[in-house]
């Protein structure tokens, strides 16, 4: 027999009956919508986490977030204010958020100042304090706001070393007593090189706010989070009257897409037009109608709307530009009642018009209303129109979000029209200001052209996904019906795409609207 | 305008009442002359410190427009000095005036920062067995009981 070297004795048995359980790390909700996913699952359990930022940014709200969404009686939590926001209008203004329930004051939350312990005494007083309130209380979570002026205090009066020590005891003391721990506080980015508390910490919670030009936006980013995989990247955050929302830099990229039948086509309300797609819209495409001012684009898109709703199609329709009374009264000209549906929650209009959104909030909005309303249709009028809305900080990536909107959007089984305004010149057919071909499957365009001494409109299908299309320029007018392609083409022109064709046909035509006399 | 409007009033006076046991001598030493605000001293400080408690009740002392209630100061603790000379000098109906001023205007300061709700709790806190239930903060009307 062969003698076993010493290197493979040490090598493991291949077959190994049962592994030990690796040790479950529990996930803390933070209450924050879209934080969760950011995170990973949430925040793990006894961890020792940094919520840092400038000011303003939404830290103390998030901190109060986290402790609402986990305090309980049985495990309350200790929200410690030191020489921060005075705990009395910290009170006055957190209760202005709809997380804050003041009943769960002094049971499930304890709010302890710690102002008067640094002041007088020391961080090792401080931190007496708090070893004392957390072994009386045994809480779940615990909140130091602001921190930073506890290290402050630390670094003046004791040196360097005995900061790192007095972090050092806090962190170990608290994880010793399975609190999961956030310390607030306003650092500048310079410091996560050198400042020791962000070498003992387990997350790193970074919030920004930034200006541009007039607007402001906020931001998140994980910088650091042991134990479990955070998205990485800056992520937009929002405050409203429910708290910090956050929006995943991937939101829509990594939901399950929704299956749909691949040949299932869907009517645009136009039965012509239709023929001209090559039988309608594919099930869950993104069609672009793209034309200048007065085309008949959201005109269009109504009538697009409205053949949903008349097949049983919830819809919704984002608006940038035009007021909601607005589409409503057209649809109304049109023969097309748009107020029946919406009031019985089968129509939904976004109406999103201010100068600081982000992608990612306008896709969270329609996402959310998709599942309200079952929407199986979605116009976004105009593209132009929510590149405006956009803060100019979100506008440079304006592209990349849109690609990934549309793909989370026809993900989840919509079938979108968006229409995108585009001046006519009379050398060229631009289908779009972007590089569209990745944005969408369909395109349509609309245009002017110069016939006979009227400017009339034509439309021609460029695009179609998985089928063929008619190559058609056609003629058409809006009417009380809305948009009505003329029929039969019985005019034959070349050059129609320049806006100045040139008449190649024999036959005497009929001006489809009359000239005036 | 005051915070210190009826409705705190009416409040400040069970208070008191429940202190005092309806006797308005009772309760004059200090510092049990201000018992009700001593009762609250220490909740009040876990929250906002003692030098918040501070700040609010000298501002509640400013407000008071008692004129026998200048010559009190609050102490770094946020304790009251200065009654030992007073109490001797003033009126029992005087005095107990003052002393539900000076609280009405503590809870009113309170009422106005951090609201109605979150102000009772912390009264519920300190006195669960004084009835506030039927209080009303919320039309406007006085409720100010009569002696």
């Amino acid at each position: 027999m062969k003698k076993q070297t010493k290197a493979a004795k040490l090598t493991l048995p291949k077959k190994v009956a049962s592994k030990p359980a690796k040790v479950m790390i529990h996930k803390l909700p933070t209450g924050v919508r879209g934080l969760d996913d950011i995170l990973g699952g949430g925040i793990p359990e006894f961890s020792f986490n940094i919520i840092a930022g400038t000011p303003g940014c939404g830290k103390t709200t998030l901190a109060h977030q986290i402790v609402f969404a986990n305090a309980t009686a049985q495990k309350p939590a200790i929200y410690f204010t030191v020489l921060g926001e005075p705990a009395i209008k910290m009170l006055r203004y957190q209760q202005q958020f709809s997380f804050f329930d003041e009943s769960r004051l002094g049971k499930d939350i304890r709010l302890i100042n710690l102002a008067d312990v640094l002041l007088e005494q020391d961080s090792n007083a401080v931190l007496d304090e708090i070893i004392k309130q957390v072994t009386a209380i045994d809480p779940s979570v615990v909140v130091v706001d602001s921190f930073r002026t506890v290290v402050r205090k630390a670094v003046a009066t004791s040196g360097e070393m005995e900061t790192q020590s007095f972090i050092h005891r806090l962190a170990q003391f608290l994880t010793s007593w399975q609190a999961t721990t956030f310390l607030v506080g306003e650092y500048a980015e310079a410091e996560i090189r050198d400042n020791p508390l962000f070498t003992i910490a387990d997350g790193i919670l970074w919030l920004w706010q930034v200006t541009e030009r007039n607007s402001v936006v906020r931001k998140m980013q994980i910088m650091k989070l042991r134990g479990q995989a955070s998205v990485p990247g800056l992520h937009t955050i929002r405050i409203s009257g429910d708290g910090v929302q956050a929006f995943s830099r991937t939101l829509g990229l990594v939901e399950p897409r929704t299956k749909l039948n691949p040949y299932r086509r869907l009517s645009i309300g136009i039965p012509e037009l239709d023929t001209m797609l090559g039988g309608g819209i594919l099930e869950g495409d993104s069609l672009l109608v793209a034309g200048p001012s007065g085309t008949g684009k959201s005109a269009l898109a109504t009538q697009f709307i409205a053949e949903g709703l008349r097949n049983g199609e919830p819809g919704i329709m984002a608006i940038f530009e035009e007021r909601p009374q607005g589409y409503t009264h057209r649809a109304g000209t049109f023969g097309l009642n748009l107020k029946t549906p919406q009031r019985e929650g089968k129509l939904e209009t976004l109406y999103l018009r201010p100068l600081d959104l982000s992608v990612d909030e306008t896709m969270q909005e329609i996402l959310d209303a998709i599942e309200r309303i079952g929407a199986k249709r979605l116009v976004i009028d105009s593209l132009v129109g929510f590149e405006m809305a956009l803060a100019p900080g979100f506008r440079a990536d304006y592209r990349e979000s849109l690609y990934r909107m549309i793909g989370a959007l026809t993900g989840a089984g919509v079938t979108i029209l968006s229409t995108v305004e585009v001046e006519d010149t009379f050398t060229a057919l631009p289908f779009s200001h972007y590089t569209i071909s990745f944005l969408t499957d369909d395109i349509i365009r609309m245009r002017y052209v110069e016939i006979d001494g009227q400017l009339r409109k034509v439309m021609v299908v460029i695009k179609m996904r998985g089928g063929n299309h008619s190559k058609d320029i056609r003629e058409y007018v809006i009417t009380d019906k809305g948009v009505v392609i003329i029929h039969p083409r019985d005019t034959d022109y070349t050059r129609l795409t320049t806006g100045v064709p040139e008449r190649i046909g024999q036959r005497e035509e009929v001006a489809p609207e009359p000239k005036a006399k | 305008m005051s915070p210190a409007t009826p409705q705190m009033r009416n409040l400040a006076k069970r208070l008191m009442a429940y202190e005092t046991g309806g006797n308005k001598s009772s309760g004059t030493k200090t510092p049990v002359a201000f018992h009700c605000c001593e009762k609250l001293r220490p909740h009040l400080a876990t929250l906002m410190g003692d030098g918040g408690f501070r700040a609010l009740l000298s501002r509640a002392l400013a407000d008071a427009e008692v004129p026998w209630l200048r010559a009190v100061h609050v102490k770094a603790d946020g304790s009251l000095e200065g009654l030992e000379e007073l109490h001797v000098q003033l009126d029992l109906d005087e005095f107990f005036e003052g002393r539900i001023v000076l609280l009405t205007q503590l809870l009113g300061l309170l009422v106005a920062f951090i609201g109605e709700n979150l102000t009772l709790r912390l009264v519920r806190e300190v006195w669960p067995n004084v009835p506030l239930d039927n209080l009303d903060f919320g039309n406007g009307g006085t409720n100010e009981e009569t002696n």
